[in-house]
Formats: C-alpha cells, sequence, structure tokens
C-alpha cells in the first residue's frame, strides 16, 4: 500500500477546487456514502481496539468481571518488567520464529524458483500446478491434516514409519524444541508456494541478455547470482517479503491449532506473542493483563510498519 | 566429445525431473494420505503395513460425513452467512471505495492512513473486547453478531482492495460521460462497475473464502452445534488422541477442502491481477 503514490495524485488535483457550494456539496455526499463502510470498521475494529485499551488500564478477570477497578499501568509493568511473566520469551520465541521462518523461506524458494527456471525442463508447469496445493487448501483444514495424519501419535504417518524402522513412537507435539520444529515444518508448507511463485515470477522479469555477456566475460554462476539476479529480484520481491515478514510474526493458526488447542494441549510450552495474548484472554481468563499484552503487541506492529514505510520512501 | 556432453546434459534432466517428482509427492503426501483414509474400508489404521492406496475402496466414511454429522446443516449456515456477509461487504465498500477514489474532501487522507495502520492490527487481539461488548447486546451465539463482525473485519480490505482498483480507472471516460449529462449513479452503474468487475469478484471471493474458513469467532461465539459454520464444526469434529475418527475426519476434510480449491484454481488468474492492483495482498 503506498501513501505516496496517493499524494502525489492529490496535489494537482486540489488546484482546481471547484466553487464553494459545489465542494460542500460534494463533501457531504462523499461522507453520506462512506458512512456505512466506516461506521462498520469503527463499531467493529476501531472501538474494540480503543475499549481493549482500556481493560489494559483495570484489574478485569473472571473474578471481577462487572467490579474491576482501573489499576493504572500494573499490568504492562508486569508483562515489561517481571522477567518470569511469559511476555518477554514468547517475545524472544516470536522473534527466533520469524527469523527462522523467513530464512528458510527465502533460501528455499529462491532454489526451487531457479530450479524451475531451468530452460530445458519441460513439465514446469504440471510440478507448479502440484506444488500450488498447499496455499489452495484451507489453511486451518491443512493444519489439523497435519496434526492428526503425520504428527499424531497413535495414527500419525510418522510415527507408523519410525514402527516400521523399529525406533519407539514419539509424541512429536510434546516438547517445546520439537514443538517449535514441527510448526516451522508446517509453516513452511503453507508458506512456500506463495513465495515460490513470486520468485518465479521475479526471475521470469530478468532479461537473459545479462547472462549472455556475463557468461562472455567468465563469469561463474555464484557471481552472476550475487551480481545480476539478486540486485535484479530484490525491488520485485521486496514488498512480498514484507508482507510474509508481518503474516509469520502475526501467525496464530498454525502454533494453535497444533499445540494449543482448548482442551487438547499438547504440553509445549512454545507460544508466539498472539497466542499467548490468546491463552491469558481465554484460557486462564486474565483479561485485563491480555488486553495490555494486545496494546503492547499493536504499538510494536505499528512502529514495524512505520519503519518499512520509511525504507520504502528512501 | 560433444556427444558425452549431451548426454550429461540429458542426465541432469533427468535428475532435475526425477528431483521435483519426489518433492511434489513429499509435499501432497499429507493430502494423499488424507484421501487414501478416507477411501478405505480396512480399519488398518493401527498396523503398520500401510500404503497410499486403498486396499478395499469404500465410501462408507463420506456417507457417514454427509448423513451421519451434521455437516448439510453447517453447510446451511455457512452459505447463508456467507452470502450476507459479501452482500453487505460489497454494499457497503463500493460506494465508499468510489468516493475515496475519486472525491476529494477534508479528512480523505487521515481516513486512507488509518485504514493502513488497521490493516496491521491482528482480529484476534481484540477479540475479548468485541465479545464483552457484543454479549450486552444479546449478539453472542448469534448469526446476526457474527456477520457483524466479519463483514466488519473484512471491511477495511474491501475498501482499500477495491479503491486501489478504481485508481487504475482512467477518470476521463467519467468525465466524457458527465459532459453527456449522465448522472453519477447512472455513471457509476454503466461504466464505473463493469470496468471494475474482477475486483469486486475477487474482493467477494476472499470474503467468502474468510467466511469460510473462519473458526476462531465461530467456535468462541457460537455454542450450539446446530450453529456451527463448517469450520467450527470441522474443528468440533477432529480426532484427538482420545476420541473421534480419523477417517471420518479426513473425509469431512476433503468434503469441506473441495470448494476452495475448485474457487482457487479456476480464479488463480484473476486473484492476481484483482489484488495486485489494489496493491493489497492476502
Amino acid at each position: 500500500m503506498s501513501l505516496k503514490r496517493e499524494k502525489r495524485r492529490d496535489n494537482p488535483r486540489q488546484k482546481r477546487l471547484p466553487s464553494n457550494a459545489k465542494q460542500r456539496k460534494t463533501t457531504f455526499w462523499s461522507y453520506l456514502c462512506s458512512a456505512p463502510s466506516l461506521i462498520l470498521i469503527g463499531l467493529v475494529v476501531v472501538f474494540p481496539i480503543l475499549y481493549t485499551g482500556y481493560i489494559s488500564l483495570t484489574n478485569m478477570n473472571v473474578y471481577h468481571w462487572f467490579d474491576f477497578d482501573i489499576i493504572g499501568l500494573d499490568n504492562y509493568e508486569r508483562a515489561l518488567f517481571l522477567v518470569d511473566s511469559g511476555f518477554l520469551s514468547a517475545l524472544l520465541a516470536t522473534i527466533l520464529w520469524t527469523i527462522v521462518n523467513m530464512v528458510i523461506q527465502l533460501v528455499v524458494a529462491f532454489v526451487l524458483a531457479s530450479l524451475l527456471n531451468i530452460e530445458s525442463l519441460r513439465f514446469r508447469k504440471v510440478y507448479k500446478t502440484l506444488l500450488m496445493f498447499p496455499w489452495a487448501m484451507p489453511g486451518y483444514v491443512s493444519i489439523l491434516l497435519w496434526k492428526t495424519g503425520m504428527f499424531n501419535s497413535q495414527f500419525g504417518l510418522l510415527n507408523q514409519w519410525m514402527e516400521k524402522l523399529g525406533l519407539e513412537a514419539v509424541r512429536w507435539l510434546s516438547s517445546d524444541v520439537s514443538a517449535f520444529i514441527c510448526c516451522t515444518v508446517v509453516n513452511l508448507w503453507l508458506a512456500l508456494p506463495f513465495m515460490i511463485m513470486i520468485m518465479d515470477g521475479a526471475l521470469q522479469s530478468i532479461d537473459k541478455s545479462y547472462y549472455e555477456s556475463a557468461i562472455l566475460d567468465g563469469a561463474g554462476w555464484l557471481r552472476r547470482t550475487v551480481s545480476i539476479t539478486l540486485p535484479t529480484i530484490r525491488p520485485i520481491i521486496g514488498p512480498a517479503v514484507i508482507i510474509t515478514v508481518f503474516t509469520t510474526f502475526k501467525q496464530f493458526d498454525v502454533v494453535y491449532l497444533l499445540t494449543q488447542q482448548a482442551g487438547a494441549k499438547t504440553g509445549s510450552h512454545f507460544h508466539t506473542l498472539i497466542t499467548y495474548t490468546y491463552e491469558n484472554a481465554f484460557i486462564t481468563n486474565n483479561y485485563g493483563y491480555s488486553s495490555a499484552i494486545s496494546i503492547l503487541i499493536f504499538v510494536l506492529l505499528l512502529v514495524f510498519s512505520w519503519k518499512f514505510h520509511l525504507e520504502e520512501k528512501s | 566429445m560433444k556427444n558425452r556432453k549431451k548426454m550429461r546434459k540429458r542426465a541432469g534432466l533427468a535428475c532435475l525431473n526425477l528431483f521435483f517428482i519426489v518433492l511434489c509427492f513429499v509435499t501432497l503426501i499429507p493430502i494423499l494420505y488424507a484421501l487414501s483414509v478416507s477411501f478405505n474400508a480396512q480399519n488398518s489404521l493401527l498396523s503398520s503395513d500401510f500404503s497410499f492406496l486403498p486396499r478395499q475402496f469404500t465410501l462408507d466414511n463420506y456417507r457417514e460425513v454427509l448423513f451421519g454429522e451434521d455437516i448439510l446443516l453447517w453447510f446451511g449456515n455457512t452459505a447463508l452467512l456467507a452470502v450476507s456477509c459479501v452482500a453487505i461487504s460489497l454494499a457497503v465498500a463500493i460506494p465508499a471505495a468510489y468516493c475515496f477514489s475519486r472525491r476529494r474532501f477534508p479528512g480523505r487522507m487521515a481516513v486512507i492512513r488509518a485504514l493502513v495502520l488497521l490493516n496491521s492490527f491482528p482480529a484476534v487481539l481484540s477479540m475479548f473486547a468485541v465479545y464483552r461488548l457484543l454479549r450486552p447486546l444479546g449478539l453472542v451465539n448469534s448469526r446476526a453478531g457474527l456477520v457483524l463482525v466479519y463483514t466488519g473485519t473484512m471491511a477495511v480490505f474491501s475498501l482499500w482492495n477495491l479503491k486501489g482498483y478504481f485508481d487504475t480507472i482512467p477518470v476521463e471516460l467519467e468525465e466524457a460521460a458527465k459532459i453527456d449529462g449522465a448522472s453519477t449513479f447512472r455513471l457509476v452503474r454503466l461504466i464505473v462497475l463493469p470496468l471494475a468487475k474482477p475486483s469486486i469478484i475477487v474482493t467477494g471471493l476472499m470474503v467468502l473464502i474468510y467466511v469460510w474458513n473462519e473458526y476462531i469467532y465461530a467456535t468462541t461465539f457460537m455454542t450450539g452445534e446446530d450453529k456451527y459454520t463448517l469450520a467450527a464444526g470441522l474443528y468440533s469434529l477432529q480426532a484427538t488422541e482420545m476420541s473421534g475418527s480419523w477417517p471420518v475426519f479426513a473425509a469431512a476434510s476433503i468434503v469441506v477442502s473441495l470448494p476452495v480449491l475448485v474457487i482457487f484454481f479456476l480464479c488463480q488468474r484473476h486473484m492476481v491481477s484483482g489484488l495486485t492492483a489494489g496493491g493489497v495482498k492476502g
């Protein structure tokens, strides 16, 4: 979403403002036409955020549903300065999760897209279509299929294979590290098709004559990749990569459905920020504290997107 | 010499093809496994001689899903919700997007900026606040409440996506029609809407798919199973370590995914142009 383009379009038009009365009529009709949409957004999106901000200043929980008190910034203090509150470790885990996922995703997608672009590969289209399936399936269905079909300790495929190899069955989702790895695998499975598509499109847009002259000059594969391919695709894949960083950071479904489902927790303590917030709101019913974390995450996301906007501008 | 080079190239290509065949197969394992289990008659799940082709073909699991469970009821609920959400979303977003694209009025830039920021807010975070606000209004455990939440959540996206597409349609066409004396309403109906069709279709589809796939609000806000959507129903059907039937769940997953798969592959080309022009990607 580029605000930059928006501004540039704005200025020349405002110079030829029509007469006052006409402008007033335009303004009136514009407000009237956009009112339903904006009221809806106000009611369902903006007001709950403000209300979350208000709850975050209270001690509202399941015992104080109506008779809660305003306790100031205590909830924020607890989240930020109490080392074992869980917020800081969830934040660290989320950052680690984002970095690991993004690095693997970018490298694997780049390699696969490059291989798909080798000229003499004839069945490229078939492979591409088959590889799109994880993207096309409804996300939560795929995650639940992974949970039961692959990781389940009785009828999961992984344990059937372990049994065949004469090994003991493993409870894949019950310890922190293996749950983290399982979640990463599922997340990569879900996210790679989109990234491969983006990389593929970017690679196809490179002018082939660059490579020909580079080969004539005796440049090897590595040299060509570093000096031609990467600089050319960088601006093209940039926006998609930024969007993916955000969705990875905000990931909820994978972690929640695999390990944290209400009533079916697997025993792993791996949390991303969002699942941590959810747990505090709906499992341990600590509404004030959970709201404080929500606001902190929102601020964090705002700072991120503002920074990315600055970078995009420069 | 030349021959040997050709041979090497051919061998390399064969390896590459083999690599992609294996890769595609490995990628599809979870889906293939679910398919095979859903068609398998023997309950051979606990035995170790498993194969990707069902030993004894049967449709019993599908019969169980379609007639033994409430899936048809859930399908009806989802269809009702989806149709109302798509209709309301488009009815509300098209006029607003048109005004934000074509008209200039005070506060316009401020709202556009706010929308960009709001788009980065994950809806799960304010779910508790929404719950607490809707409960006294009697909108928890009611379809109207879900419609309100879904259309509101998707309203930011719809408005932004449509506005982005309207921006790419040249104004000159409308100006010409205006000189011929057409009213704004006629002009939008006869010129703008037909031109914006790809974006309107994609926006509607995104709302539809969102409603189809949303499970967290649907399970938190709805308590009676008779009011479940497909997503919430499938969520309740899932086989855990203790209970549930994995073959029935596998069959249900396939049934629920099929429409989405069909829509995805039919509209794949539309998806890219209808989304990228608006400058937002799912």
